[in-house]
């Protein structure tokens, strides 16, 4: 896929430049210097030779064939250039050319009607407005960066040029190797899920990894992604996720920001390792590009000083990752050759006085311990240990194991060697402990990924029919809202149980009901232009008397007119009180790239405040559904505190898959939610309390 | 026995207002005046009796002794409106006459309290107009002017009510509207056979509104100051543009409330500097420590609401013209608009009172 663009017979660089300096000279100088192979053609209308090659006033006078174009010509010249190539026969293109999208008006057209001659001419280009690309395996450097990296198997695409220019600086003097090295540019034609599925394929590439501002189709994205995720790990950071950085990456490659929500549940579903940091993404990247995955999240450290064993052991325990005890031979073993004064459990302080020997003895000691899943090896430099030497040691070790190893050599100076030393075994070395930990938790969370079951889907049925009605009757009315009986219905047709409840229009009507309900009651107004019941007043709860609903219908009917004297009063809605159960909400919103996302959190008044919600992208699974309950902070309070009894989780589950069910059979509803959903004991089930649904579009 | 009906042609022209002030100044000239309200809209419960609100405050405001289950016979309840519609409802007619019997008794003047307009009342079968006629009421018509139409509306009044019309007053007049009125309206209407009672301009003051009643409309919460909840708004603005231009902005406008996102840190503090009476923050935004440390100190409550910028203005523009008497500076403010600028000479002459000076 895309071989053209990886491993061209021929590359043609149009608007190649006998001036140092230039874009159109550099690139020419990379693809020539860094040893690539096959013919290279500089097009340039008035030049007869650029460095030492041969140059055409146009492709078109080449006679051989052409693999790739490679396009600086000004914005105005690019299209003519792509037709050109259409005629040529050549069915890749990288236009690193600025001046479209990114820059107004004008250039958002121009770029419309260069993927339109794109199209028409049977030419796949990456950018416009790109670096251009890196494939240190066929040797192209067809790109403005300055150098190429080593050889390795970490493929990196970007979205940023200036990223991409940043990340190559660092890993350069770090010996950090990549397969593949792309910058995207607009995204005009080849869009990330394409670059990802290149990147699937190729042998060298090991670590997908990928800096994104927007993505074009998020339902594709995340198919693209889950596909690949169980192949190799994709690890992406995704900026503009707050909003502040939204406007700042809307204003940049002028791709649409999703909200944070959608691009963490993205993520989350589809197996993608999320970085948060330019650090964290490089930090991830040489993790699973050198060290083979943790069987489990057990893992031991090693250390020559207490502090930064300390800090790694309350990093790891913030993670998933576990510090357990080693087994007892292996303790009895370390006893045997480390001095007295060591601390033989977790985490292993070996002592200041350690040198190389004492490291590589017990490493391996701990290394062949079957409770230990992964190994983190910290180092302070001591005056008496050769930082060298025991990297040698340690790298020794490593590559006859089949658990991870990680290292954390601190400081730089005197580190600085020995950290090439270990990334030259295949050890990844970290400046700081945590780093170290996380990287790990990292692994171990994909280890989890590509070992969890298949995900299911459980079916449920709701009245299709029935709900499909009621929402054709409110597009007629051209409303958005749907009415209280409307939802009433809408929730009955897909199995929610609702407090049993009878609409009154007077007073005497209200007391009929509750007698029939059965005392004590709700009372709620009743009026299409109020959303928000509680925020007004119209809804009075524990009503155990003729005299109580008596005065609620007349405060309720009086207060309500008072404030909103342009609202419509219907009457009040007598609802059973249900008196047991802990409130939580859940919903349904939709997201611009994503589309549908079901939200849950501990609910009640308070929600919008605590903001303790957790949202999945539609379709859920089971295990969504599962997860996304325990994810937030006040799950806890779902087991139950302090003796009390369990709520029925299992009937959330249900209530969210439900959910998901509706939002995929509707894609009209815009936002719905259930809040309160009362959640009674274990095997007592839900019961959908109150509940807003809007709709639109499609 | 004298009896005043105060009606009008439009709901909220201000009658009330015009009620409390002719009264509050016929009991200063040492008439016995009462009031009835026949058909009351504002429900209230005064110990455990259902009573009008406005009438309520009538009733406080002058001092008056009469019981309080007589001062308004029927309150129209959502519970009595929505069986009114369901089904005729007999008697009404009979217990406003019996209320107002008992109320008269030792009165030399009643002031009835109209409610919506004349024409109003039907679903319970005592329009205005009609209890006008049973309690042979001398009426005066409160408009609130907005325009040459309303002329139209006085004249039809004037018609139906016949012998029992007495004259107008205009009412809210607005500064750009007073020389008009002065030039075209009130000469036209003298020549139509219209007295004008009294021409009342607008007042900004009992056109605003408190902090209070403006949460509760809103169904905002309430995030600081709360002592400061009596504070009057007269006027609103929409913090959407820079903040250098806000400032300008805030800074022109007397007693405003400043409408803005609940993220807009900038506009907010903006107010709070350029001395806004009250913040409304929207979208459910709730503001940083910092702004409500700030607005503490300066005293300047906050209200966080649910609705966009937008949909609160748009509110707010609805409700501004359905204003109630409820705070006392607002009272006070209006009874002196009234005493002021009503001609009470030709009101007695009207009305055959006649004062020992």
């Amino acid at each position: 896929m895309l071989k053209n663009f990886f491993n061209p017979e021929s590359i043609a660089v149009i608007g190649a430049s006998r001036t140092p300096g230039k874009v159109g000279y550099d690139i020419l100088k990379n693809i020539v210097q860094h040893g690539y192979q096959g013919s290279v053609y500089p097009i340039n209308p008035i030049a007869q030779e650029i460095i030492g090659l041969k140059s055409y006033p146009s492709i078109l006078d080449v006679a051989d064939k052409i693999g790739l174009a490679v396009i600086v010509v000004p914005p105005k010249m690019v299209l003519e250039i792509i037709e050109q190539c259409g005629k040529k026969g050549i069915d890749s293109a990288i236009i690193i050319t600025a001046g479209f999208k990114e820059s107004g008006l004008e250039g958002a057209r121009l770029e419309s009607e260069l993927i339109k001659k794109a199209k028409s001419s049977g030419v796949r280009f990456i950018g416009p407005n790109c670096l251009g690309l890196i494939d240190t395996h066929s040797m192209v450097n067809a790109s403005f960066a300055a150098g190429m990296p080593k050889k390795g198997s970490i493929g990196f695409f970007s979205q940023s040029g200036a990223l991409c220019l940043a990340v190559l600086d660092k890993a350069l003097p770090e010996d950090i190797g990549f397969s593949k090295f792309i910058s995207m540019g607009n995204k005009a034609d080849i869009s990330d899920t394409d670059i990802m599925l290149a990147l699937a394929e190729d042998d060298n590439t090991k670590v997908v990894l990928g800096y994104i501002e927007g993505v074009n189709n998020g339902k594709e994205f995340m198919q693209v992604a889950s596909q690949i995720s169980k192949k190799k790990p994709v690890i992406i950071l995704k900026s503009g996720i707050t909003s502040s950085g939204a406007k700042a990456a809307s204003s940049h490659t002028g791709s649409l920001a999703g909200r944070e929500a959608a691009f963490n549940s993205a993520f989350k579903q589809s197996g993608v390792i999320q970085a948060h940091t330019i650090s964290e993404l490089f930090n991830y990247a040489l993790a699973f590009a050198n060290q083979p995955l943790p069987k489990g999240p057990n893992i031991a450290i090693i250390t020559n000083s207490g502090g930064p064993g300390i800090l790694a052991a309350d990093a790891s325990d913030k993670s998933g990752l576990q510090l357990v005890t080693l087994q007892k031979e292996t303790i009895d073993k370390l006893r045997g050759f480390l001095p007295s004064a060591a601390s033989f459990y977790n985490p292993i302080d070996i002592l200041g006085d350690s040198g190389a020997e004492r490291y590589e003895k017990a490493l391996s000691t701990v290394l062949q311990d079957e409770n230990i899943q992964g190994v983190i090896v910290l180092l302070t430099p001591t005056a008496v240990i050769d930082v060298n030497a025991t990297a040698k040691a340690i790298g020794n070790i490593a590559s006859s194991v089949d658990k991870p190893l990680l290292a954390s050599f601190m400081g730089k100076k005197s580190t600085e060697e020995g950290s090439k030393i270990l990334l030259s075994h295949n050890i990844p070395n970290y400046s700081y402990p945590e780093e170290a930990v996380s990287s790990l938790n990292a692994m171990y969370k994909y280890h989890l990924w590509i070992n969890r079951h298949e995900k299911t889907y459980p079916k449920i049925e709701g009245l299709k029919d029935r709900v499909y009605h009621i929402f054709e009757e409110v597009k007629k009315e051209n409303r958005q809202r749907l009415t209280e009986s409307e939802i009433h219905e809408v929730l009955k047709a897909y199995g929610f149980t609702q407090p049993r409840s009878l609409f009154a229009r007077t007073s005497e009507e209200a007391v009929a009901a509750s007698k029939g309900i059965g005392y004590p009651v709700a009372m709620k107004i009743v009026s299409p232009q109020i959303v928000h019941k509680s925020d007004i007043g119209g809804v009075r709860i524990n009503l155990n008397s003729k005299k109580d609903i008596e005065n609620a219908f007349f405060e309720i009917t009086t207060h309500v007119r008072n404030i909103m004297p342009t609202a419509h009063i219907h009457g009040v809605m007598i609802q059973e009180m249900i008196t047991t159960g802990k409130e939580v909400i859940t919903g349904i919103t939709k997201d611009i790239q994503f589309g549908h996302m079901i939200m849950f959190g501990l609910g009640g008044i308070y929600v919008e405040v605590l903001k303790d919600v957790s949202f999945r992208i539609v379709p859920l699974s089971q295990e969504d559904a599962h997860e996304m309950i325990r994810e937030t902070k006040t799950f806890p309070l779902l087991r139950g505190v302090r003796g009390e009894s369990e709520a029925d989780i299992e009937a959330i589950e249900k209530s969210l898959l439900r959910l998901s069910q509706m939002a995929i059979d509707f894609p009209q509803i815009i936002e719905a939610d259930i809040n309160p959903l009362l959640v009674k004991k274990r095997g007592e089930g839900v019961v959908a309390i109150d509940a807003r649904f809007s709709i639109g579009g499609e | 026995m004298i009896s005043l009906y105060v009606g009008s042609t439009a709901g909220y022209s201000g009658k009330t207002l015009v009620s409390m002030g002719l009264a509050y100044k016929l009991k200063e000239d040492g008439l016995r005046i009462g009031y009835i309200k026949p058909v009351g809209i504002l429900p209230v419960k005064v110990n455990d009796i259902l009573t009008d609100n406005d009438a309520w405050r009538i009733y406080r405001a002058l001092e008056l002794k009469d019981p309080i289950s007589e001062i308004c016979p029927v309150v129209l309840t959502q519970e009595l409106m929505v069986k009114g519609l369901l089904k005729d409802i007999k008697g009404l007619m009979g217990k406003i006459e019996k209320a107002y019997q008992m109320l008269s008794a030792d009165k030399d003047i009643l002031i009835v309290g109209g409610y919506g307009s004349i024409y109003t009342g039907n679903i319970l079968g005592i329009q205005g107009v009609k209890v006008i006629n049973r309690l042979k009421s001398k009426v005066v018509i409160v408009v609130k002017y907005e325009g040459e139409y309303v002329v139209d509306y006085i004249l039809q009044a004037k018609k139906d009510l016949g012998n029992n019309f007495i004259g107008v007053i205009l009412n809210k007049v607005a500064y750009e509207y007073k020389q008009s009125v002065n030039d075209y309206i009130v000469p036209f209407l003298n020549r139509k056979g219209v007295d004008i009672i009294g021409i009342i301009p607008h007042d900004s003051v009992v056109g605003s509104i408190t902090v209070e009643e403006l949460n509760e409309m809103l169904g905002g919460k309430i995030l600081c100051c709360h002592a400061r909840l009596d504070n009057l708004v007269e006027n609103f603005l929409i913090g959407a543009m820079q903040v250098d231009k806000a400032i300008e902005y805030f800074k022109k406008t007397r007693n405003n409330a400043v409408i803005a996102g609940g993220d807009r840190s900038d506009i907010q503090l903006s107010a709070i500097e350029s001395g806004s009476v009250c913040l409304i923050l929207t979208g459910d935004l709730y503001p940083n420590e910092i702004i409500l440390s700030r607005a503490e100190e300066k005293n300047i409550p906050i209200l966080v609401v649910r609705d966009d910028t937008y949909t609160v203005a748009k509110k707010l523009e609805r409700l501004s013209v359905r204003l109630r008497l409820r705070d006392k500076a607002k009272i006070d403010r209006g009874m002196k608009l009234i005493t002021e600028n009503v001609n009470f000479p030709l009101l007695y002459k009207k009305l055959g009172i006649k004062i020992d000076q």
